[in-house]
């Protein structure tokens, strides 16, 4: 399989405080990883590395052949790199369309401001907001802004979607609703790869089979869900506060 | 608006009247201009009669003084000063909005402000150039000499009407298109549309250029009818009072800087003549104060609220 993410050592301080210390990952086209561990064990931070909202201290990143350690974030989505941050962020006085039509539309500098319609469609059905899509997306409740914003970075077609607690604050039944849209994604292969931040464990079993943990900004343990589940540190420093 | 337009010099014989209105219109392009970047784009500029009065100067510049190749011809000048004040906001834009360092909010609108007050401070020193604090007094007529005038009356107001009618259709056709979406993206949430991986810089530029080269285009038409431009044309107080008229109209809204700066400049001039000689100052700033307070998204903000 090849790599289409490969960050190497990264680390990352605040003031002194190592918030990614030495973090190595790699993500293989078609995997879809979980990112779990307890507040403040630097997932978050960790993502915005790797999208370019901030600047590693120390480390490389490579995306789908090229060195994007020093790129800003803009030039990484054009790269096909798709972020839905962990605070909903969208375009609340414009409709659902037209953030669809946001996410969706070029973005180079000198393109053709062309976009395929039938595409807008298909993912407003996908993220079952067909009856909303002429709605302000101000309007719409917590759990569809999520999918909204999931719907906005597909559109961009994504080589590596990256979802920081995308059911944050979502209810029980829109946190399935929601695992059940990123196994549709993977199935129908509208990304090639994922990386998912979650707390919730048993959400990130139900959309992928191999999860990073991280514990106070470094990697603790790496494999399948249940090997993980396994690992007496892991057991320890995460798993034991959730119980 | 558009019937308001055609009847009013159907129904008025008043010339001086007709002639006031054909000015507003030109405000209207102006305060269009604002409603592009601030109403559309959410950049908050305080200085933006620089371009507007810049286009009335560059043209009085350019086909009053002698020397070289001056004084050319009035259309000749008008495409200079529309290309000048262009080149000014692409500068300007270069600088504020690009890098790292990019400017929004406030510190955009200080610097613009910083340019209003720049402009008007150069065109009082500028001496015989500018004219000092006296202005240039504008000799071009509108028209073709021999041929026709349309420097006043019916003729300056048909001028005018068409500027702004088209202005207007164009500024429209341009926000609801694709890049037009982008801008309100921008106004919306700039964080998301960089993040998405557009060129926010780029956008910001083109449009700042676009807007700054319709307000110069304006100007230059109206300090050529109006016969005189001064230092306050480029100054703090003119850039201000566009943005009332945006926001009393409803910024956003395109059609609501249009009702504005023909409303409150002939509110003004027909109270600062009547009985209310010694307070339509006054008169003028409740009325504002009134409408901010009970309707924050002005008249046509309010009127669009639903929609």
């Amino acid at each position: 399989m090849t790599a289409v993410l490969s960050a190497r050592e990264l680390t990352r301080s605040f003031s002194g405080l190592l918030a990614v210390d030495d973090v190595s990952i790699d993500i293989e086209a078609g995997e879809v990883r979980g990112l779990i561990g307890s507040n403040g064990a630097g997932k978050s931070t960790l993502l915005s590395l790797i999208y370019g909202q901030l600047e590693p201290d120390a480390g490389t990143i490579h995306f789908a052949g090229n060195d994007i350690t020093r790129m800003p974030a803009g030039k990484r989505a054009r790269l096909g790199m798709g972020l839905v941050p962990q605070v909903t962020s969208l375009f609340e006085d414009l409709t659902v369309e037209q953030n669809l039509v946001l996410g969706g539309l070029p973005k180079e500098p000198h393109a053709t401001l062309s976009l395929d319609r039938a595409e807008v469609d298909r993912v407003v059905e996908l993220i079952d907001l067909h009856d909303s899509r002429f709605i302000r997306a101000g309007h719409l409740s917590h759990g569809e802004q999520r999918w909204l914003e999931i719907g906005m970075v597909l559109l961009s077609r994504p080589r590596l979607l990256l979802l920081d607690e995308p059911t944050s604050g979502m209810t029980m039944a829109e946190s399935r609703k929601t695992a059940s849209l990123l196994r549709g994604l993977q199935a129908s292969e509208a990304v090639q790869s994922m990386i998912v931040v979650e707390h919730n464990i048993e959400f990130i079993r139900l959309v992928s089979d191999r999860v990073t943990v991280m514990h106070r900004g470094a990697v603790l343990a790496a494999g399948t869900i249940d090997k993980v589940k396994a690992n007496p540190e892991v057991q320890a420093s995460y798993l034991g506060r959730l119980r | 608006m558009l019937s308001l337009m055609v009847l009013l010099p159907l129904i008025s014989n008043d010339t001086a009247l007709v002639e006031r209105f054909g000015g507003y219109f030109l405000l209207a392009v102006f305060a269009i201009s604002v409603d592009l970047i601030w109403g559309y784009g959410g950049m908050f500029t305080f200085g933006h009669a620089a371009f507007f009065g810049g286009g009335g100067y560059l043209v009085g510049m350019l086909t009053t003084r002698g020397g070289w190749f001056l004084p050319i011809p009035f259309w000749l000048a008008l495409v200079a000063a529309v290309a000048g004040a262009t080149l000014l906001a692409l500068a300007m834009s270069y600088f504020v909005f690009s890098g790292r360092l990019a400017l929004r909010g406030v510190e955009f609108a200080v610097v613009t402000l910083a340019v209003a007050v720049i402009a008007e401070r150069l065109a009082n020193a500028g001496g015989s150039v500018s004219g000092g604090q006296n202005g240039i007094l504008l000799n071009s007529r509108l028209g073709i000499p021999g041929v026709i005038s349309l420097n006043k009356g019916y003729g300056f107001y048909v001028v005018a009407a068409l500027i702004l009618i088209v202005s207007y259709v164009s500024l429209q056709r341009f926000i609801a298109s694709r890049s037009g979406l982008i801008l309100r993206g921008i106004r919306s949430n700039e964080d998301r549309i960089d993040l998405l991986g557009y060129d926010v810089a780029r956008v910001k530029r083109r449009t700042f250029a676009l807007s700054g080269s319709l307000a110069a285009f304006a100007g230059a038409i109206y300090y050529t009818q109006f016969g005189i431009v001064a230092p306050g044309s480029v100054g703090v107080s003119l850039s201000t009072l566009v943005l009332l008229w945006v926001v009393l109209g409803g910024r956003g809204t395109l059609i609501g800087p249009v009702a504005g700066a023909i409303l409150l400049p002939y509110l003004t001039n027909s109270l600062s003549r009547g009985n209310l000689l010694d307070i339509w100052l006054v008169v003028v700033g409740v009325i504002l104060v009134v409408v901010i307070l009970v309707l924050p998204a002005g008249i046509f903000g309010w009127l669009e609220r639903d929609r």
